[in-house]
């Protein structure tokens, strides 16, 4: 169960989407975020659909990972469009008591469903077709620019890296001291929050200790590799933008002309 | 002699009906008698682990049963903490479930949540630290900071303390130089004398089996490879060998010796034993 | 000079508040010749860790000096050299891989040398082909068994082409074959690389594969010679509560009890062999009465 988090979890491979720059990628990914909102009619948003489908395509990630994320925020997704459902104006196609839901409603509800299963989607693309090294890489590159502010870019990308690399760590060992503790009769499972929250304590501790034996580890084992003592610091994978990027960043172009046109030329309902 | 843990087809898959599907425990038909001491080998991922999970209901079978002293431990799904108090489980490296502010009380949470009260619990957490040598000084320090090895012994004397009918240990000795590990199995093989109750060790060294096991189970590919007497088992180092399984070099000796056709049995699993028969070959061990 | 040269080396912790500070060496002389493979023997608390993190000047002796190549590990405008030239491998293959792909992790040293992209790619292929994990570089390192940790923790020393590398206890967590996995690798590096390995270990069978074995006790050399050498002295270690090899307990056992046995048998090899004589002209002897 703890190990089951597919949210922000790269997928090895080479397609076109894998070996674009992934600045590029992060950049256009935040683009169209941006215009999955600004789509207000159903024939933009079915634009930025076709766009993320296609992408998914590309990407070689098998379809049934995404299916995984979509499936781990399927409430949220419910919960929003059940109360959007509510909301809409017009004639009442049914009607309970002061709940109505109208063809609006429902048009509504459809629509910020897709919304946010293509937001997720969208983010799902960039974080399995990156490495989570590469994203930091990449974020450390696009902040650059904030150097010159007095920000610790370069130690604040190590500590995502490390982040990213312990999570699987620490949620592995969490699973076993839950075990070895369930194992000495501690009951995790049932009781009120209060008590709950208690019975944590067994669990906590151990793990807390145990994050910072592994931090005193870590930082031996990177000083033996020279972090923090060398004056210049290179990075193995160089980044440029390539012809694939360029390509790339001109179809989202193009869409985003199009979602634009879409929204201003179209009624809201198509 | 009486069965005090059985399984019956016991089988377990890890994400069923996925791609990612795998069975780690396959159709296992296990008879644990009362007051054995049953070795445990498998190289990883032979489906040991998965194994002893289920024996204390840390995990649900996908399919057969788990009898503690003849009844389903999952007949009643809300009685499965009541089943590890019965049936021990000491992890690998365990010292780091420590939690207390002190020792005694470390050792006493398993006994509490069964139920004793402070005082009973208490009496419970002081045999269990006697019999892994906990000195009495040591008792009301901070768990963290004992050594690596007194640390392992307390988190075992945790175990010890809640007085499980069986107790499973697995891969207790890891990370122990020689001297930990001979005093940490000398102690196990002590309590085991002085409780007579069950126990299981799983080991990757089979030296160590060798030493303490009246009998071994051998797992390979989530199946019952082999379940015999010690000396069955070890006689069959080829097979062994062909698992991923390091038979003790002494053992390799004699073997090939058997092979090359001297009059050795061959299934020698200690120097002592080797040496025993070679000295009476050798004219020297009846003389004196 | 020897490469390495550990002379008169004392070591205390810092002690926790109230403590008479504890020595954990005291007095250690030791020299590392290039390409030598050296076995670090000794219980837990023995002071063998300490003497790995000494080597590379992690931690200074609070007596004596210790030499890496001339330079002086206390030397802190040379510290950078020291760490280049010594990498040292930790026991829990879990807690000294930085990254989350196999080649980032192992590209960390050299990225932290400021050494050019193009280079830094060669060095991580030839080194990942080295511990033989190059099919595995594009891997998640969560996912990796511990023997393949390790080794992809040795690959990352090894990308910054040090001339020596210690080994701290790096086989203590895990299962036989990753043992055996990780000690294939030591043994080619020290032999087709020429590296200088500096073994730290309580596994006997892995100290027999070393040149020479150096045995510590109390914060001391105890003993130190080739692994013959040291392992024939059976009651010796045995006072210590090391363990010695089977074969070379065995045959010590059958020669204290008159037996005509030679003084040395090492390995599984020379037990037969000894065995075999032992048995032939004992059944012989055997026979001749019986006739």
């Amino acid at each position: 169960m703890l190990r089951d988090i597919t949210l922000g979890q790269f997928y090895p491979g080479r397609s076109v989407l894998h070996r674009m720059d992934p600045r590029v990628k992060i950049l256009l990914v935040l683009c169209t975020i941006v215009f999955i909102f600004v789509a207000s009619t159903f024939s933009s948003l079915g634009l930025i659909v076709a766009l993320v489908f296609l992408s998914m395509c590309l990407s070689g990630v098998p379809l049934r990972m995404y299916g995984k994320s979509l499936k781990a925020i399927l409430f949220v997704v419910l919960f929003t469009s059940v109360l959007n459902l509510f909301y809409g104006s017009g004639d009442p196609v049914l009607q309970w008591g002061f709940m109505r839901i109208t063809v609006d409603g429902i048009r509504r509800a459809v629509f910020v469903a897709v919304r946010i299963s293509t937001l997720i989607v969208c983010s799902a693309i960039l974080t399995f077709t990156t490495s989570p090294t590469q994203l930091t890489d990449a974020l450390e590159r696009l902040l650059r620019p904030l150097k010159k502010l007095k920000v610790p870019v370069h130690d604040i990308a190590m500590m995502m890296t490390i982040a990213l690399r312990f999570v699987p760590t620490l949620l592995e060992e969490t699973d076993k001291i839950m075990s070895a503790q369930k194992a000495r009769g501690a009951d995790l499972e049932s009781g009120g929050v209060i008590q709950r929250v208690k019975a944590m304590v067994p669990v906590l501790i151990p793990l807390f200790v145990s994050a910072f034996r592994r931090a005193y580890d870590l930082a031996m084992a990177m000083e033996c590799r020279c972090y923090g003592i060398s004056p210049r610091v290179t990075k193995m994978r160089q980044l440029h933008v390539g012809r694939v990027d360029l390509w790339a960043c001109a179809v989202v172009a193009l869409v985003m002309a199009a979602v634009v046109a879409g929204n201003l030329l179209l009624p809201v309902w198509m | 002699m009486n069965p005090v843990l059985e399984t019956r087809d016991l089988t377990f898959t890890y994400s069923p009906g996925t791609a990612y599907a795998k069975t780690a425990c396959d159709h296992v038909n296990l008879t644990v008698y009362e007051g054995e001491f049953l070795g445990v080998i498998g190289h990883t991922g032979s489906g040991k682990s998965t194994l002893i999970q289920q024996l204390n209901g840390l995990l649900q079978p996908t399919s057969g049963q788990v009898l503690l002293h003849g009844q389903d431990i999952w007949a009643d799904p809300k009685k499965i903490r009541a089943v590890r108090f019965q049936v021990g489980m000491v992890f690998q490296y365990p010292e780091y479930q420590l939690f207390e502010e002190t020792v005694m009380k470390d050792i006493c949470f398993g006994p509490k949540n069964k139920g004793l009260s402070d005082e009973e619990a208490l009496q419970c957490a002081k045999e269990a630290a006697y019999f892994v040598d906990l000195r009495e000084e040591l008792w009301e320090k901070s768990p963290f900071e004992l050594s690596g090895g007194e640390k392992r012994r307390a988190a075992i004397a945790g175990v010890l303390a809640m007085d499980p009918d069986v107790l499973i240990l697995d891969e207790p000795a890891a990370g122990l130089d020689p001297r930990g590990r001979d005093k940490l199995l000398s102690q196990i093989r002590r309590y085991h004398k002085a409780r007579g109750n069950t126990v299981l060790l799983v080991s990757h060294s089979m030296e160590d089996i060798a030493r303490v096991a009246d009998r071994v189970l051998v797992m390979n590919g989530g199946k019952m490879a082999m379940l015999d007497r010690t000396e069955n088992v070890f006689a069959r180092g080829d097979e062994l060998q062909k698992m991923g399984l390091m038979v003790p070099q002494v053992t390799r000796i004699m073997a090939r010796l058997r092979q090359e056709g001297y009059p050795v049995r061959g299934d020698e699993l200690t120097v002592e034993q080797a040496l025993e028969e070679l000295l009476a070959l050798c004219g020297k061990g009846g003389a004196d | 000079m020897s490469f390495i040269e550990v002379r008169g080396v004392h070591f205390a912790y810092d002690p926790t508040e109230g403590e008479i500070p504890r020595e954990v060496l005291h007095g250690v002389d030791l020299q590392i010749e290039k390409g030598e493979f050296v076995a670090l023997l000794g219980h837990n608390g023995c002071g063998k860790s300490t003497m790995a993190k000494l080597l590379n000047g992690m931690l200074h002796p609070t007596g004596g000096n210790i030499t890496v190549g001339g330079v002086d590990t206390r030397d802190d405008d040379h510290i950078y050299e020291v760490r280049c030239r010594v990498g040292l491998i930790q026991q829990n293959p879990d807690n000294q891989l930085v990254a989350s792909i196999v080649e980032e992790d192992v590209a960390f040293g050299p990225e932290n040398l400021g050494i050019e992209p193009a280079e830094i790619r060669r060095r991580v292929d030839d080194a990942l082909k080295s511990v033989d994990m190059y099919e595995y570089r594009e891997h998640a390192t969560y996912k990796l068994s511990g023997g393949q940790k390790q080794r992809v923790a040795i690959a990352g020393i090894i990308a910054m082409q040090p001339e020596c590398i210690v080994l701290d206890e790096p086989t203590a967590m895990l299962d036989p074959r990753g043992r055996r996995e990780v000690m294939d690798t030591i043994q080619a590096l020290n032999r087709e690389k020429g590296i200088t390995v500096v073994l730290i270990t309580h596994y006997m069978d892995e100290a027999v594969q070393a040149g020479r074995v150096v045995v510590m006790d109390e914060g001391e050399i105890l003993m130190q010679g080739t692994p013959r050498q040291v392992f024939s002295q059976v009651d010796r270690l045995k006072q210590h509560a090391l363990d010695v090899p089977q074969a070379a307990e065995l045959c010590s056992c059958l020669q204290k009890a008159g037996l005509p046995v030679p003084d040395g048998v090492l390995n599984e090899e020379e037990c037969v062999a000894v065995l075999r004589q032992l048995l032939g002209s004992a059944l012989e002897t055997g026979e001749e009465a019986g006739q």
